[in-house]
This record gives structure tokens, sequence and C-alpha cells, in this order.
């Protein structure tokens, strides 16, 4: 620690800072390792940090109607043992090495998680190896995260915002394998056997459905080796169900559930573009405009900044490789629902009716490009971002073409999105609590296991 | 717990109470943590500066040392209730325009209000950071507090209180809590305030807190990122600089060390919980009281439950299976007393009654027995690597620096934080450990379904 000295610097000007920055982050190189396996690479040696990311294509779809929750069960047991070590000594391994390591399903990845200090990294890369290619699944382990797995079901059935959208999903996406619930339910946890999950591993962690990403104090040259220790042991092919296309319902429906309590959470859907269409910068800035912009989008500053309705509302886009959504939700008293409600609807309305103006183009491009480095600002992070752009096919030179793309989006453009995408008589709607003056289209209740 | 946000869409940067035994934090391999460096300017700001080549943003935070716990009587929520109120404008920039400028950068900003501090942060592209530092210094003292802003913002911070505990098992319960374990202190009101307070507040309650909280030489300025540290306080005389002061940064006013609980169990049902959980928490030192109690506590609560090899995770969640997640957390980075907690929550067909009672007699046990160095040491060593990973937070050292100084701990002690644990000795954590079974300021604290509920 130093103390600095001030009194010399006093006449330095206002805006030294600015030109004196030069873009901080290395450029994004491929690596193949000698058996074919590709992983992009930002070098950076300050800290001695390596951070991976992985993503294997497949996620909770993969689940079948009977067997939900079981993506998310395999991946938490990943790190639960492998190889000779049970869980107990795989979980001392790395603790005794400071490596954090995990696996979540996602809707349609897997992803994989690893951070190391640099010192550790043979012993990081071999034991994020083995719970890749060998986990264990013993049954003793298999039978105490399933519980663990049940606990946190109920601790979610509590909370009115995932009742509202376990209701909602299952209402629009019916038999779908979009309505599964990633964590499953009781029942369906109870009908998962630990062959289940030798299955659900075998077919869906291979080479050619992996996308690695890696940060950090590691070269081009080394990391090239080291993913044949990471990943060699993959099978070559998955073995993934195809998931049938979706097509949205064609009349929306609102869907009202008794919870007690002093609030009523509000939860809409509705369809969206995918990812891949040309139009997609278009919509975010859309959605930027009407509620993705927290204090600066027209449905904060009119129902929380004006009225005072709610202490927060948003809407954001999800993309999804069959079928996306856009999602808005708030809370807001009781007694207040009605108003509340009937007011984003005019919002929303307006919004489509009327389209964008010039300056909320503009806005909006200003955030999103410049919101890009807040993005990149840990080793973590930076690899997340890696991965998105190769599970989104956006190609490695992204980052540099990402503000011209945006800047590219005219107001036609957003406005035509808008009369597409953004139609509030599309829109599904939950509304959990003891709204006043808000019916449900029809009966419904309460998840309870 | 103890912080309260301006907008659900803050992230959630580990300030909370549960795992900041771990934040405070160092690398092994040179003796500091973030290396700082640090000045004071005239008017009595004390300005932080972490260099942070990585990315091309940076983070900037403004700490008061002011909070919740500095309420007048009756007045409860209105240090919460002013932070909201700071984004309402001054005379050169009217309200709204602070959103809408930092949103032009691509930028983050929100705010966050404890009972020991409050905090304001901007992440944006480093080439602003002039911008929001005279942004930020234009608000410390320029403020303007309007009748029907105060009046629209004041049923925000009512919808928020109701988003936060009306409406929320957990919250309802945590606020009835503190109350039980922190009776006749500050830290025992809610940070939000109760509703008939609040209800009553008015322009003239803000106005005055204002002024007395929001001065040069109670604001510590933290800025960390790609910067250099002479260009950051050329910036910080030009802005901060300007603004008539007190000299040299203030003390925050002292808190009461102590607290007596009302009762050692609390007991609360709901209806809408489908899982119970419960949550014992002890009245302990802060650094500020006590530094090595303090730290043979950091040292504690990784001990019992870091990862998955902490002590009660194997005994609890491995052994007996009777818990399905157990964690603890310790803050000592606090003007009042801290607070050292276990939680855990019971497998399905175990009740959390017993699970308490079970907890209760593993820790004297431990207790009894006596910690292994070994554990100890090992415990040690993954706080000691975790100040590496802290070093790749844009925010962290702006978050830890900034609440060690804000308390009245100085960032010398955070930098000294790895050398200090390592000089933590197995016999002072069995003895930290000894005193918490022994401590009688303390509540366990269970959130269940009602008994029918359970039974099925």
């Amino acid at each position: 620690m130093k103390k600095g000295k001030l009194s010399s610097l006093l006449l330095l000007s206002f805006l030294t800072l600015a030109s004196s920055q030069a873009m901080a982050m290395p450029p994004v190189q491929e690596v193949i390792s000698p058996n074919g396996i590709t992983a992009w690479l930002v070098e950076d040696h300050h800290l001695p940090l390596i951070a991976i990311s992985v993503a294997f294509r497949g996620g909770v779809e993969q689940d079948s109607k009977e067997k939900q929750g079981l993506s998310s069960l395999t991946a938490s047991l990943m790190t639960q043992g492998a190889g000779t070590y049970n869980a107990d000594a795989f979980q001392k391994r790395l603790a005794d090495a400071s490596i954090d390591m995990g696996f979540t399903a996602g809707r349609d990845y897997m992803i994989g998680h690893m951070k190391t200090l640099s010192r550790n990294k043979r012993e990081a890369f071999r034991l994020f190896g083995l719970a890749l290619t060998q986990p264990r699944f013993d049954l003793e382990d298999f039978t105490r995260v399933r519980d663990q797995q049940r606990v946190a079901v109920k601790s979610r059935l509590a909370s009115p915002e995932w009742q509202g959208r376990y209701l909602l999903y299952k209402e629009l996406y019916g038999e779908h394998p979009y309505g599964y619930r990633s964590l499953g339910s009781d029942q369906t946890l109870s009908s998962l056997s630990r062959n289940d999950l030798l299955e659900r591993h075998h077919n869906g962690f291979a080479q050619n459905n992996l996308k690695v990403a890696v940060v950090g104090d590691v070269t081009a040259s080394e990391l090239a080796q080291d993913l044949d220790i990471l990943f060699g042991a993959l099978p070559k092919q998955a073995a993934l169900k195809t998931i049938e296309p979706f097509s949205w319902p064609t009349e929306p429906i609102s869907l009202a559930i008794t919870r007690e309590g002093t609030q009523t959470d509000i939860l809409f859907l509705g369809p969206m573009l995918q990812r891949s269409h040309p139009d997609w910068y278009a919509a975010t800035i859309a959605n930027y405009t009407l509620g993705g912009g927290s204090f600066s989008s027209r449905l904060m500053k009119t129902i929380r900044a004006q009225e005072g309705l709610t202490y927060g509302i948003s809407t954001s886009l999800i993309p999804m490789e069959i079928s996306s959504l856009l999602s808005g939700s708030f809370s807001t008293d009781n007694d207040k629902a009605e108003q509340a409600v009937a007011l984003t609807k005019k919002v929303w309305q307006e919004f489509y009716d009327f389209g964008v103006t010039q300056p909320e183009v503009k806005e909006a491009q200003d955030y999103l490009s410049g919101t890009m480095a807040l993005a990149l600002t840990s080793r973590e992070a930076i690899a997340d971002v890696l991965l998105s752009m190769q599970t989104d096919n956006l190609g490695r030179d992204y980052l540099e073409k990402r503000e011209g793309l945006l800047r590219a989006v005219t107001r036609e453009d957003v406005n035509q999105v808008i009369k597409t995408w953004f139609n509030p008589a599309h829109l599904f709607a939950s509304f959990v609590g003891q709204p006043q003056g808000l019916t449900s289209d029809k009966a419904a209740e309460m998840v309870k296991e | 717990m103890a912080v309260l946000t301006r907008t659900t869409a803050w992230k959630n940067f580990l300030l909370s109470g549960f795992f900041a035994g771990a934040l405070v934090l160092s690398s092994p391999a040179d003796a500091s943590v973030f290396s700082p460096t640090i000045y004071d300017l005239a008017n009595g700001v004390r300005l932080i500066v972490v260099e942070n080549p990585l990315s091309d943003a940076v983070g900037h935070m403004v700490w008061y040392r002011t909070g919740a716990a500095d309420e007048p009587d009756g007045k409860t929520g209105l240090a919460h209730y002013l932070e909201h109120m700071m984004f309402k404008g001054t005379a050169k920039h009217p309200a709204g325009s602070f959103d809408a400028i930092i949103a032009r950068l691509g930028g983050d900003q929100n705010a966050y209000t404890s009972y020991d501090t409050t905090a304001y942060y901007e992440i944006v592209p480093a080439k602003n950071l002039a911008l929001v530092m005279s942004l930020e210094a234009d608000r410390m003292r320029g403020l303007l507090i309007e009748e029907n802003e105060a009046q629209s913002e004041k049923n925000v911070v009512l919808s928020e209180r109701e988003e936060r505990t009306g409406n929320s098992s957990v919250g309802a319960f945590r606020e009835e809590l503190r109350r039980v374990l922190f009776p006749l202190h500050p830290y025992g009101r809610p940070i939000i305030g109760l509703r008939k307070d609040v209800e009553r507040l008015t322009p003239d309650d803000l106005r005055a807190f204002y002024r007395k909280a929001y001065a040069p030489q109670n604001a510590v300025v933290v800025v960390s990122g790609n910067v250099k540290h002479d260009q950051v306080a050329a910036l910080a005389a030009a802005t901060y600089g300007r603004l008539g002061g007190g000299l040299r940064p203030k003390q925050p006013p002292k808190i009461s060390q102590i607290s007596h609980p009302l009762k050692p169990l609390f007991i609360k049902e709901d209806a809408r919980v489908k899982q119970p959980f419960v949550t014992r928490q002890y009245v302990v030192s802060s650094a500020l009281k006590n530094r090595q109690d303090s730290l043979a506590l950091d040292v504690l609560s990784e001990v019992l439950t870091g990862g998955e090899v902490g002590i009660l995770y194997r005994h609890f969640v491995i052994k007996t299976r009777t818990a399905s997640g157990t964690s603890a957390g310790y803050n000592g980075t606090t003007r009042g007393p801290s607070v050292f907690s276990i939680t855990a929550s019971p497998t399905p067909g175990q009740t959390v009654e017993h699970l308490n009672q079970d907890i209760a007699a593993y820790l004297q046990y431990l207790a009894h027995k006596g910690l292994k160095a070994r554990d100890v040491e090992e415990a040690k060593q993954r706080l000691l690597d975790s100040a590496v990973f802290a070093r790749d937070k844009l925010l962290a050292p702006a978050q830890i620096l900034g609440e060690a100084e804000a308390v009245g701990l100085g960032a010398e002690m955070v930098e000294k934080w790895p050398d200090n644990i390592r000089r933590v000795s197995t016999a002072q954590v069995n003895a930290a450990l000894q005193r918490l079974v022994s401590n009688k300021n303390m509540v366990a604290g269970i959130l269940k379904p009602p008994a029918m509920e359970e039974k099925k």
C-alpha cells in the first residue's frame, strides 16, 4: 500500500484519462489440440489464475416428461466422485488445491466451470477431465444429492416468482420439453435411477457437442496439449434426442393463482425471434427501450418512477435453440395490481402502436455498445462471453464487430421488429398473490411438489 | 442480509454476512491484497485507487460512514429512503439525468444501505471516469429534495418493503429474528424501516439527515480498474476536491457493542414455507473490537463450512444425512457487534428442531474435543488462496477496501489480513469455538411450515 501525494498533480487536465486508454483485453485465439479439440483462448498473465467454461449441447430439454430433473442431477453429481476418487476424496482434492468446479444444466446446454490458481493447473485439469469423463455416480451420493435437489425444489415452491414461472411454462408449452422443470418434482426425482444418470452422461458429453473457452495464465501451446488431457477421453459422438419444433399458441391466456402475501407477482411471456436472426440486434434495441434498460426503460419510468407502483419492472429476451422468449415481470401491492397491470398494458400498447423514437434508438445503441466492456471484467466472465460467442455462432471477431452491428440498426428496423415480436396481444400472463380486480381465464392452482 | 439495494437488478456482490469471511482477502505471493494507493484530499475525502489492467472498465464507489444505525428514534428507514432520493436530481442534473447519463455510457450503477454505511457504485468504460466522479461530487452536496419526487419515491420504498418482507416468508422471518437478536439496539431495526415510520418521513427529515451525513469528511471514494492512480488523484482533486469540507476524514459515530437477545429460541411458522431451516445467530466481536478474536472467527467459519469439506457439512450432510446443506457466516467489518451464524436445512423426513439440537450438541462436542491442527491449517490456506480470486473481480477492491475504511477499520487491515490469517493458531481458533458455544448472546431462529403441514 502506498500513500499518494496530491499537491503536484492538481494542475493536470480534467481529461487526461481519456486519451491514455488502450483496448485492454488481449485477442481471442483459436487453439487446436493434436487430437483436434478446439478451444478459444484469451491469454492473460497479470494474475496467476485460469478460468475454463465448457458447454455441451443438449440440456434440460433432453430429459423426458417422467424423468424431469435428470440433467440437473447428473450435472450436480459430476463433481461428487470420479475415477478412483469417491465423493469425499474428490471434494477434498478440490478444496486442498482451491479449485472451483461445477456443472449445471441449462435449457439447451450442459455447462461446466472451472477456476484454478495456475500453480495447481496440472491437478485442476486432471480432476476436471475426470469429472467430465469418469464420474462415478455412487449410489449413496446419488441418494444424498437427489435429496438435496428435492429440498431445492421445495424452497422454490415458496417463491411467488417460481410459482408463476411453473404455471405459465406448463400452460404455454404443454408436453413440449421446453415446459420441463429443470429440477423436476418430488415424483419425477423418485423415479430416477443411477442407470439413468450413467446413460444421460454417456449420451450427452462428447467431443462433437463440446465448446471450450479458456482465459488466463496459460499459453496457447501449453493449452493445445492440455486440451487432450481434459477432453481426449470423451466419446467422439453424442447421442442426443431431436427436439420437436414448437409453435406458439394463437390464443394467449392469463392465469391467476391465490397465494398468501401482501403483493402480487406478475409475469408476461411472449414469442421472440431466434438469436441467429439478422433482426436480433433490432430486437435488443426494442427491448432496451421497453423494459430492458433498467431506469431508462419506458416501463420503469412510468410504473416505478412516475407512479411508484413497483420496486422494479423489467423485460428481457431469452434466446433458446427451438423457440426464444420475451419475458417481463414485476410485483406490486395486491390492491394496486389491477391499476399496475392496466398501466403496463397501456405503455406496451403505445410502444407497439407507435414504435420507438430516433433518440431512443441512439440511447439504446450507446448503452448496448458501451456495456460490453462491463461484461469483460473478470477471467470467469470473459470465459462465459467466449463460450456464448461459440454456442451462438457469432465468430471469433464478434467483439470487434458487435458495435457496428448495433449501430447499423435503423429506427425502421426496430419498429418493424416491434410490429412482429412485441405485440401485447400475444402475451401470456400469470398473477400470483391476491390481486384485486384481476381474473383467471381458467382455473389454476399452486404447484405443490 | 443487512444490505439493501436500490433495485432487484443488483447482482449479489458477496457483501452480505454469509460469505464475508472469505472476502477480506489477500495473495500468498506478495504480502498485500489489492496494493491500493491512498490519498487524502484537503477537504477530508479519502481516495483509494487500485490499478487493474485486464479490463476496459472502471469501478467507482463512494462510501459514506453513515447507515441505518445512525437514524434518529422513530425514523427507521430514513438512511435507505435517502439513498433512493440521491437519484432524484441536483440543480445541475435534474431528476432522472443521473440514470440517463450512466446508461448512455453502457454503465451499471446502483446503491445500497447497511446498518453502518451507505454506498454508491458505478461501473463504466474507463475513459468515462471523470464524468462519473463529477456526478458523484455534484450530488454529495448539491442534492435537491423535492416534495413530489419524495412522495412517489416513498411509494417505491414501501413497495420494496412489501416485496422483501410482506411477500417473502424468509424476509419477514429475518426481520423478526433481527429484533429478537438485537432488542433495544439499532441493529434490531429493519434497514428498510417500519412501515409506520417510513409513512411519516418528510422531506425535512431527508434534508437534515443528508446535510449531516453527505459531506467530504464523511466520504470514502474507491476507484478500481484500468486507471493510473496519479491520474485518478488529479480527477478527484478537480471534482471532489472543490467541495467545501472538514479538513480530515471523520471517524464514524460509535455504536453499542453489546446486545442481550430476548430469548434463545425463536420459531416462526408460515404456511407459505415448504422447506424449513434453522439459523443459529451469535452476537460476537467485530474486527474493531477484538482483532485477534475476529481473525480466529474468520478461520473458524471456514473450518466449519468451507465448501464441501467443512466439518459441519461433512458431519450433517455427508455422514448423518440429517441436513441437506449447511453454511456459516461471519463478517467482522462492522461498527457495532458482528454476527456469527450457522444455517442448515433438514433433509426430507427430519425435523428442523432436531437438527437445531444436533448442531448445538455437535458444536459442544467439537469445542470439548478441540479442532485438529490440520483442519485449521487447510482452512487458512483456502482463505489465503481465495484472495487471489478476489483480485479477479473488478468491484471487489472497491467494496472490501471501501467498507473497511467506512467502518473505521482502515484499508491497511485488509492489506495485512493474509499475514494476520497466517499467524492465527489452532489454539486461538479452538478458544474462539469455546467462546462461541458458551455464548449466551445468541438466538436459534427456525422458520417452518405450520405443524399440520409438516406432517404431510
